[in-house]
């Protein structure tokens, strides 16, 4: 290794559409590659919807905002949902005709799944990542990683003691470094989920200490925090917060309306934020989950 | 300067490096008695030698008060250079202001601050500042970019110089009409190859690298500012040996120091934050420990306050501490526009 060699033309790095055009807009054109990205939320509020939906777009070719290439999917957190994935698989071939020649390809078929059951399992399937992008033969290129989620490989195996912290806190960067080496060698978008846990307010006021440009993080009417901490934090690129909040909608009763009653309906809201990023500016959308996937609402 | 380049004949060469007298500053302190007799020369033989040597000395040392030891300077000189040193701004007055004008070359500058704050926009922000020519009041130089974790986006360099460019389009309207002959010949593409980028993966090529900027920067004198963002991604895994880490980060620091003395630039390290458990109660701290808080000069603290963004002086010899607000805008670093902002002198 010469140090001459790490001299490096910086060029645009490409980006991985979201498959929503709104969502696109809010983050200029999608997840970026070569870069860490993180996307924290309390559990059912759709990140792992929107992992699966960009492992599919994943395959699109580059001029409709995909990367052309296939996509590793690590999951901590059981079960894995082979049946939601396929449910969008279908709809993703639907619509994308021109891609899919015939009936018989699969958009599956370019999304590969490995369970992952702890850090130490994490780092030891490592090389076989690097093997497994280096020999690619027939198939797609791996483009995308998706780690779903980083908080349950962590939670359960350390405790609360400073020196457990302080390994754990280690172990942090030395996954982030081993991720981020593999972004930067083979021109990956990484994207890691994170879970949030509620916020205690403690006397020495740290616990609510602000990362980035939202005051404080809100999900389902909580105050919440991202799991991990502030070691954490310092390991990704870029980092977003998706929440949902009840919205409750009352319908007056129409004039048309026989039953003559209002009602109440609740929908759930759902949140798109950007807490930190070093491109972008600050932006928020809402966004609904459909049988087709992830899509933004105008607002 | 070594006593075997002064024109001597060679037996009194060898008898004077042999007596131990091999640099000139040796030899310009001693009396010429003490020399002819150390040296077992004659006294004339001695005059002549301190008389050469004072005269090589004088037309090589940095002053003409001929100061015994090579490349001491007295204090007012010294004030005259650190006055007259270009500083590099950062595009935001109020920070300038604390900062005494902006970030002074031949210091190493650490900047901390939590995720978010704003440290690869200040980086990003000074690369594209240090290019601002001289007819504008900036330096003209190249910069060095050391990216460590993958957060430099060309878009945003690319958006921060095109909004330097049009501010210095702007100004050439208010400039005397003696000047606007020289048209801004500067495009943001150009500023853009004015960046030296370097993509660092593992602590390995980080030290290689910094061994390897002196030679670089020998080649491309112009570069004027290297930013390292950040000094301590990899620095933060597993080290088994942490008197290793510490050893190996304060001989960084001392290249670096090194660097920006030698050739007059700005050296601007990018640092993360931890918690640390002292007096009781968890505090922020830059990372990296105690030992490390040693190696640069001056020390800024990015924080938040309520919805504001703050830089604090937290360490410098000659700036009083003092915090300013500011803001990250499109156009890249600029003053905060609240109403209620002022610079806090503590």
């Amino acid at each position: 290794m010469k140090p001459e060699t790490l001299l490096r033309r910086p060029q645009t790095n490409r980006k991985l559409t979201t498959g929503c055009k709104i969502l696109d807009g809010c983050l200029r054109g999608g997840i970026p590659c070569y870069s860490l990205t993180e996307i924290v939320a309390e559990s059912g509020c759709g990140k792992t919807q929107l992992c699966l939906q960009l492992s599919l777009c994943a395959q699109l070719p580059i001029s409709l905002g995909g990367l052309n290439g296939s996509s590793l999917y690590l999951h901590s957190e059981f079960p894995f949902p082979f049946r939601r994935l396929h449910q969008l698989s279908r709809s993703f071939h639907q619509s994308n005709p021109s891609i899919y020649a015939n009936d018989n390809d699969n958009p599956c078929d370019h999304v590969f799944v490995q369970n992952v059951h702890s850090v130490d399992h994490l780092f030891d399937i490592m090389p076989r990542i690097d093997g497994f992008i280096k020999n690619s033969g027939n198939r797609l290129p791996l483009k995308l990683i998706v780690l779903d989620s980083v908080a349950a490989l962590f939670r359960s195996e350390f405790d609360n003691t400073p020196s457990d912290l302080k390994k754990r806190s280690s172990m942090f960067f030395k996954l982030s470094g081993k991720l981020k080496q593999l972004a930067n060698k083979f021109g990956l978008a990484v994207v890691i989920t994170n879970q949030v846990t509620d916020l205690v307010e403690t006397s020495d006021g740290l616990s609510g200490l602000r990362i980035g440009n939202l005051r404080f993080l809100c999900s389902s009417g909580r105050r919440v925090v991202p799991a991990l901490g502030l070691a954490w934090s310092n390991c990704v690129n870029s980092r977003f917060f998706i929440s949902r909040s009840d919205e409750t909608i009352w319908k007056e009763r129409s004039e048309n309306d026989e039953s003559g009653s209002s009602y109440v309906s609740r929908r759930a809201q759902r949140r798109f934020d950007i807490v930190f990023s070093p491109y972008l500016p600050v932006t928020s959308c809402e966004f609904m989950i459909t049988r087709e996937g992830i899509c933004g609402v105008q607002a | 300067m070594e006593a075997w380049r002064l024109p001597l004949s060679s037996s009194i060469r060898g008898k004077l490096i042999s007596a131990g007298y091999t640099s000139l500053s040796s030899i310009s302190s001693v009396s010429s008695s003490d020399l002819a007799r150390d040296a077992n020369i004659t006294e004339d033989e001695a005059f002549e030698i301190l008389k050469l040597a004072n005269q090589s000395s004088g037309s090589s040392s940095y002053n003409g008060s001929g100061s015994l030891i090579n490349g001491a300077k007295n204090a007012w000189d010294m004030l005259h250079e650190e006055e007259s040193l270009p500083r590099i701004t950062t595009s935001c007055s109020d920070l300038d202001n604390i900062l005494g004008g902006g970030i002074s070359c031949r210091d190493v500058t650490e900047i901390g601050g939590v995720p978010g704050i704003g440290k690869t926009q200040i980086g990003i922000q000074l690369s594209v500042n240090v290019q601002i020519p001289r007819e504008f009041g900036g330096l003209g130089g190249k910069a060095i970019y050391i990216d460590t974790e993958g957060s430099f986006m060309v878009e945003r360099a690319l958006q921060i110089a095109e909004a330097c460019v049009e501010d210095m389009e702007e100004y050439t309207g208010y400039m005397h009409k003696h000047f606007k002959a020289n048209q801004l010949q500067m495009k943001p593409k150009d500023i853009l190859e004015n960046i030296f980028y370097f993509r660092v993966c593992s602590y390995t090529e980080q030290i290689a690298l910094v061994n390897h900027l002196d030679k670089f920067i020998s080649e491309n004198k112009d570069v004027k500012v290297v930013i390292v963002d950040s000094i301590t991604f990899h620095f933060r895994q597993d080290f088994d040996d942490l008197v290793q880490r510490t050893r190996v980060l304060s001989e960084m620091a001392l290249k670096f120091m090194k660097l920006a003395k030698k050739f007059s630039l700005a050296v601007v390290l990018l640092n993360q934050v931890t918690t640390k458990y002292t007096e009781g109660s968890f505090q922020l701290a830059l990372a990296l420990g105690d030992s490390w808080s040693h190696s640069c000069t001056n020390r800024v603290i990015l924080y938040w306050n309520g919805d504001e963004r703050y830089a604090y002086i937290d360490k410098s010899p000659s700036l009083p501490s003092a915090s300013a607000s500011y803001t990250v805008t499109s156009r890249g670093l600029r003053n905060s526009s609240s109403s209620s902002k002022r610079v806090k002198m503590m």
